[in-house]
């Protein structure tokens, strides 16, 4: 015998309103327990603390450092923010949760959009709080509400493309840990080796020549510029290239390996 | 035709190992099928594939008239799942966990928070519903993982090892919610390990073993299977145990030792011979046979 249900909605719409639902969900744990939401907003500060007044303390002049290093911690915590999209996807698909809505009629891309909605969301949590923090302690943009926009902007959107690689990670790895432990492993020498914090101006020349080719290097000078003025619009463009090129590379890989997972 | 679950030569390999090696079966609208077997026999990747969760390699399933290969998404507004591997958040409450599917599956704000205040509170929950599910007790994540799979209202509920865990008195509760669900017309599949969970619930009863359907027919069918009455024994000294295998022909299984009986003449001729042995006997009894013994005919003792 054939059975029929009230129907359940259908189409990008309803893709859409399920996938803002179960990014909803994903937000939840910040309201529940507050400590998360600490754990997110101490991040900044803390760099903010250690880069200024830690490592920028012993040289040079107090104003210097502070334009240089917040948009330098900026770009740093926003990229390695992104490890939590692989690791809550991961964890999702270890504890049961993932199967559990893929057993419910709802559109098979909703818990992949759901959960890069909600990370952008608590990026953009994080991002705000950098420029506050960067404000305590002395940081003014220099250029305008407009600068700050595009700063926003190029760093969500290079964050956005390395969450695809995430997400990637997330969906083969075996285990939740062995996802970070491959997240840590690029994202390390990605954002430390880079001019975000140091200008690479006396470093050994393979340092200096990895420093120059480093998306962040770009993404970092470009966000001084966006900033506080004197922007090299290469920078930009550079930055957007780098960006395209890894979600060109990690879309494609992400959505199979989802695919593979929920067919 | 009134089968809510029909499945037909099953197939699902996982690299070179076969977990489902042709695996047929039907349950009737408003019934409950039990399926039985030791771990690894199969139970759970056949509960997978019926609720869309894996796609077999061969063969073909329907749920609710709809082919799980073809048309998973009219198979899942039917279904629920509730077992080892769909489960609730841990970081959610219990009360947030239901409402997140009501919205998923299209009702209203309001619509959603009243399904879930109604199953909370069918399921002894409403203390618990402001709470995270992560510090709920093994009994009361169950009821929570349950209530989920209901907040759709499924035709068709798959329960896998629903009780393995739960103390005897949620064990009952969830029995009553079985009878209460088929008794609205709800189809269940219900795996599980408990034999006596089978003979309570079950209408029909599916025994898995290696990915083949080793048996399939009522409990008391099941039971005729297996032949006539048992006779138990079990000697007083562990020494004779051994002895009492020789002497009995069958292998003892912690101490006691299962005789099937053909004619009611040998149980008094058995326990003669025992006793020229000069085994003492702690106990002995004669019964019927129950499904611990079709189980354990039918699957070779392997547990």
């Amino acid at each position: 015998m054939t059975f029929t249900q009230p129907a359940v909605r259908r189409g990008p719409s309803a893709a859409l309103s399920q996938g803002l639902v179960l990014a909803w969900r994903s937000l939840i744990p910040l309201r529940n327990s507050p400590g998360q939401l600490v754990g997110l907003l101490v991040q900044p500060v803390f760099m903010i603390v250690v880069f200024v007044y830690l490592f920028g303390g012993a040289t040079g002049d107090r104003a210097d450092v502070v334009a240089y290093m917040v948009p330098g911690v900026l770009v740093q915590v926003s990229l390695i923010a992104t490890i939590g999209t692989g690791m809550n996807l991961a964890t999702d698909i270890g504890n049961g949760v993932f199967d559990r809505f893929r057993t419910l009629p709802i559109a098979r891309s909703a818990p992949l959009t759901g959960r890069i909605l909600a990370d952008l969301a608590a990026l953009l949590i994080t991002i705000v709080t950098s420029l506050v923090v960067g404000y305590a302690v002395g940081f003014r943009v220099t250029t305008g509400p407009l600068g700050v926009l595009g700063a926003i902007g190029l760093v969500l959107l290079m964050a956005l493309a390395l969450s695809w690689g995430s997400a990637w990670l997330g969906l083969v790895a075996k285990t939740v840990s062995s996802m970070q432990g491959m997240a840590t492993a690029v994202l390390l020498p990605l954002t430390f080796g880079s001019s975000a914090f140091v200008p690479a101006t006396g470093m050994p020349g393979w340092l200096v020549w990895w420093m120059g080719v480093n998306p962040v290097s770009h993404l970092a000078s470009a966000l001084r510029g966006l900033l506080g003025g004197g922007l090299r619009v290469a920078d930009v463009w550079i930055t957007h290239g780098w960006t395209a090129a890894l979600m060109a590379l990690f879309v494609p890989l992400a959505v199979r390996a989802y695919a593979r997972r929920v067919r | 035709m009134t089968y809510a679950i029909e499945a037909e030569g099953l197939v699902k390999r996982y690299g070179d190992k076969t977990a489902l090696d042709g695996v047929g079966l039907r349950a009737e609208t408003g019934s409950v099928l039990g399926v039985l077997g030791p771990n690894g026999a199969g139970k759970t990747t056949t509960v997978r594939v019926l609720a869309t969760l894996a796609v077999p390699d061969a063969g073909h399933a329907r749920v609710g008239g709809h082919d799980v290969t073809r048309e998973p998404t009219r198979v899942r507004e039917l279904i629920g799942l509730t077992g080892q591997y769909a489960s609730v958040d841990e970081k959610l409450t219990g009360a947030q966990n239901l409402r997140l599917i009501g919205r998923l599956l299209g009702l209203s704000r309001a619509d959603a928070r009243a399904r879930a205040s109604e199953l909370l509170a069918r399921f002894g929950l409403e203390e618990a519903a402001a709470r995270a599910a992560g510090g709920y007790s093994g009994g009361m994540r169950r009821r929570l993982d349950l209530a989920a799979s209901l907040v759709g209202r499924p035709r068709v509920l798959f329960l896998d090892e629903p009780t393995t865990g739960l103390d005897p008195r949620a064990r009952g509760e969830l029995w009553d919610v079985v009878g209460e669900l088929t008794a609205d017309g709800v189809t269940v599949l219900l795996t599980t390990q408990y034999l006596e969970e089978a003979d309570r619930l079950a209408d029909d009863l599916l025994v898995i073993d290696q990915g083949r359907v080793a048996a399939a027919g009522t409990p008391a069918e099941l039971k005729a299977m297996a032949g006539g009455h048992r006779l138990d024994v079990r000697p007083l000294r562990p020494d004779d145990v051994e002895k009492a295998e020789a002497l009995l022909g069958v292998s003892a299984c912690d101490g006691a030792l299962t005789v099937p009986v053909h004619d009611l003449s040998e149980p008094p001729a058995l326990l003669r011979a025992l006793d020229d042995a000069g085994i003492v006997l702690a106990e002995h009894a004669l019964r019927l046979p129950s499904l611990d013994d079709v189980f354990h005919t039918l699957t070779g003792d392997r547990r």
